[in-house]
């Protein structure tokens, strides 16, 4: 057992901070205020991802043969930890990195592979992810968007919503049922499909987690040729399975959580508002949620780096404690930073605090997870 | 960034589970309403076997010392180990065990009526062979043997090790065997409402339930990790953190574990109150979870 980095791990994360200090510009902080869904952060990535891939570290862990390196899994890891604690100048394209690319690979044909990933690779490809409906939330299962299949097309009809970044999107990642075939998950489906296709309609929703950033995305009568079907029949939940846990894991949102924590006491301590045992306490509380998130993450990812599956649920509890325990702290000691724009990294933070224990799974689902899979308790009524 | 035991880690793991098996280490009840059970056959096999020198080894260290902390408290015997597992070999002399540890008041010690050495934390950390006679047996809730310590009676001999050194290997153990005790009783509890039935299921079905049980066992994995984190890289943070963390989430546990044992959890006829009187105790060493927070957010970001 070892806490320490190796020699390589060190290296390539001082690669990666000093691309980040010579690509970021000065008014990065004000880029990134509204998140990686807005147009600004979304427009940024078309310049910085490129840059990345250029240096090798846009996707270093995905295998040589689509412009990765074969790099391990905590190279990849570290590449997402700081990333993120810059406040994640690689906007949506991160999805592509962490989870659609994969999937791609591992499911695709050998046309949507060929199509599809190299503008990944090259950092120049906006993907959204079509899962959650109106009447589909944490019951994904329940999912009503259906596709018929007519002669060579299918045809899409329904509704999706809270799709982040479809307003500026090429390709959505979309989950249907097959209108037809069995009910429940059996009957779902995986379609690439080209977002400006004919029948789609995107509206904006006005939200306080970000410009841009969620959405409602219209199919009506949609047709998309039946390659654009990701996987075998009967496939989708496996290939949605497999998505989920790529992405549960996927953001170490306690590494800018940790970060803005610093700034907030370097911000009291210039005001001399340290002092206060109380406000010293509830500081080393909001450390201790962002160590316990750190710690947890790292082992489900030691597992992977050892080819073993880990429960991931534990973890991503953490880290929602982590993100809500820093914003808490702002909140209740620094309550005027969150006034005006002059703390942008605040504000970017309180409106990624504010989502993690509702995005990607809510709470009360991985608490179930936990208590089922980590516990082995009965499953409930 | 390595998380797994090594090889002989997990050999010294499974031995050590293998004794802690073994009935001598099991759940009786004590005559006389008596509140804790000291693992005497246990305490034997485990020092013959030489688990106590575990840090010393360099392929086990004190990463597998603070486990066997973590795996020897989580029964429901009670055996002096935090000590003689991660502070005894941190010294230059040799101390018979088991050794009690004066980490505040010398009126109450615990296990001062088992032990042989005592080791005096402070600016000044001191140990010395513990005679009977400079103990006087004691009464506590608290699921430990305990005893007022006659410290003028002893021979005194500083230590030679950094006291901050020292107090961070101790408060290392203190999270270890607070993690172990929690681990326990939630394992007690676990296996309690997968069984109990009420309204026709078992109580563990309910999500109520299994909400509170899963956010505990998400505060004591990561308790878990913080604990061989500092354990392994011997860091005064890193210490101070595990105990603060450990302690703060020992609270909430503790409550949750007794509501979900009912009045079962309330007599001396279930093992339960062991594990949770023993947190309740530990929970307050070096000044209790404030103490501990704080010294970590002074040692991170300086004192103002
Ligand atoms: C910022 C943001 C971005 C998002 N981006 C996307 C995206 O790009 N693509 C996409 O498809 N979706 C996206 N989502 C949607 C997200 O996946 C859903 O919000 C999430 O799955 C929860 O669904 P819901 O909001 O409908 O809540 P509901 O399912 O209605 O649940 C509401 C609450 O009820 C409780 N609850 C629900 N089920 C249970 C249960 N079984 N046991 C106990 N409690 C329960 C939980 O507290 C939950 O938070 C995004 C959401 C946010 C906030």
């Amino acid at each position: 057992m070892e806490f320490a980095w190796t020699e390589q791990d060190r290296t390539h994360r001082a690669r990666i901070r000093a691309l980040l200090a010579s690509a970021l510009p000065a008014d990065w902080q004000v880029i990134a205020r509204h998140g990686p869904g807005s147009r600004e952060q979304t427009l940024f990535s078309l310049s910085f991802c490129p840059q990345l891939a250029e240096a090798g570290l846009l996707v270093p862990h995905w295998p040589r043969e689509w412009g990765g390196q074969g790099g391990t899994v905590w190279e990849h890891f570290i590449l997402g930890e700081e990333m993120w604690a810059a406040g994640e100048p690689r906007g949506p394209q991160y999805m592509n990195v962490n989870w659609i690319g994969p999937v791609l690979m591992q499911f695709g044909s050998e046309a949507q592979k060929a199509r599809y990933l190299p503008p990944m690779a090259q950092g120049r490809a906006i993907w959204c992810q079509g899962f959650s409906e109106p009447g589909a939330g944490s019951d994904l299962g329940s999912l009503r968007t259906r596709a018929d299949r007519d002669g060579d097309t299918y045809v899409l009809n329904g509704q999706k919503i809270w799709t982040s970044y479809a307003g500026m999107a090429e390709t959505c990642f979309l989950l249907v049922r097959i209108g037809g075939e069995k009910a429940g998950k059996a009957g779902i489906a995986v379609f690439l499909v080209p977002m400006d296709s004919p029948g789609i309609e995107v509206r904006a929703i006005p939200s306080l987690i970000g410009h841009g950033d969620i959405h409602e995305v219209f199919f009506t009568d949609v047709r998309v040729p039946a390659s654009a079907r990701l996987g075998e029949p009967g496939q989708g939940w496996t290939i949605i399975s497999a998505a989920l846990a790529n992405e549960r894991v996927g953001i170490p949102r306690y590494a800018l959580a940790r970060q803005v924590l610093d700034d907030m006491v370097g911000l009291l301590q210039a005001r001399a508002g340290f002092a206060d045992p109380v406000v010293r306490l509830r500081a080393a509380e909001a450390a201790a949620a962002c160590d316990a998130a750190r710690l947890l993450v790292y082992a489900v990812i030691d597992a992977r780096a050892r080819g073993i599956a880990a429960e991931a649920s534990t973890a991503r509890l953490a880290v929602i404690a982590a993100d809500n325990a820093v914003n808490d702290f702002g909140m209740e000691f620094l309550p005027e930073c969150y006034h005006g724009d002059g703390h942008p990294a605040l504000l970017a933070h309180h409106e990624r605090a504010i989502v993690t224990g509702i995005a990607a799974g809510a709470a009360e689902i991985q608490l179930n997870l936990v208590a089922q899979r980590r516990l082995a308790l009965p499953k409930g009524a | 960034m390595r998380l797994a035991f090594n090889d002989d880690q997990q050999m010294f793991n499974a031995a050590l589970d293998q004794m802690l098996g073994a009935e001598a280490s099991e759940f009786r009840t004590v005559a006389e309403w008596g509140r804790w059970d000291y693992g005497t056959a246990l305490d034997a096999t485990l020092t013959e076997n030489g688990f106590f020198d575990a840090a010393r080894e360099e392929t086990l260290g004190p990463v597998a010392a603070a486990e066997l902390v973590m795996r020897i408290a989580a029964r429901p015997v009670v055996v002096e180990c935090a000590a003689s597992a991660l502070l005894l070999p941190l010294l230059d002399m040799d101390l018979p065990r088991p050794c009690a540890v004066i980490d505040g008041e010398a009126r109450v010690v615990r296990f001062a009526p088992e032990a042989r050495s005592v080791i005096w934390l402070g600016d000044r950390p001191r140990a010395a062979l513990l005679p009977d006679s400079a103990v006087t047996p004691g009464e506590t809730i608290f699921a430990f043997p305990v005893g007022a310590i006659d410290t003028g009676a002893l021979d005194w001999r500083d230590l030679a090790p950094d006291p901050a050194m020292v107090r961070a290997r101790w408060q290392v153990a203190l999270a270890a065997e607070l993690v172990g005790a929690l681990t326990g009783g939630l394992e007690s509890v676990l296996t309690h409402v997968r069984d109990r039935q009420q309204f026709g299921r078992p109580l563990g079905s309910f999500q109520a339930v299994q909400h509170r049980l899963a956010a505990d066992a998400v505060q004591l994995d990561s308790a878990r990790w913080m604990v061989l984190r500092a354990a392994q890289t011997g860091g005064t943070g890193d210490a101070a953190l595990a105990l603060g963390h450990a302690q703060n989430a020992a609270l909430r546990m503790i409550y949750d574990l007794h509501q979900f044992m009912g009045a079962m959890g309330l007599t001396l006829e279930h093992p339960l109150h062991r594990f949770t009187y023993r947190a309740k105790m530990l929970r307050t060493a070096l000044g209790g979870p404030s103490a501990a927070l704080r010294a970590f957010a002074d040692n991170y970001w300086g004192v103002s």
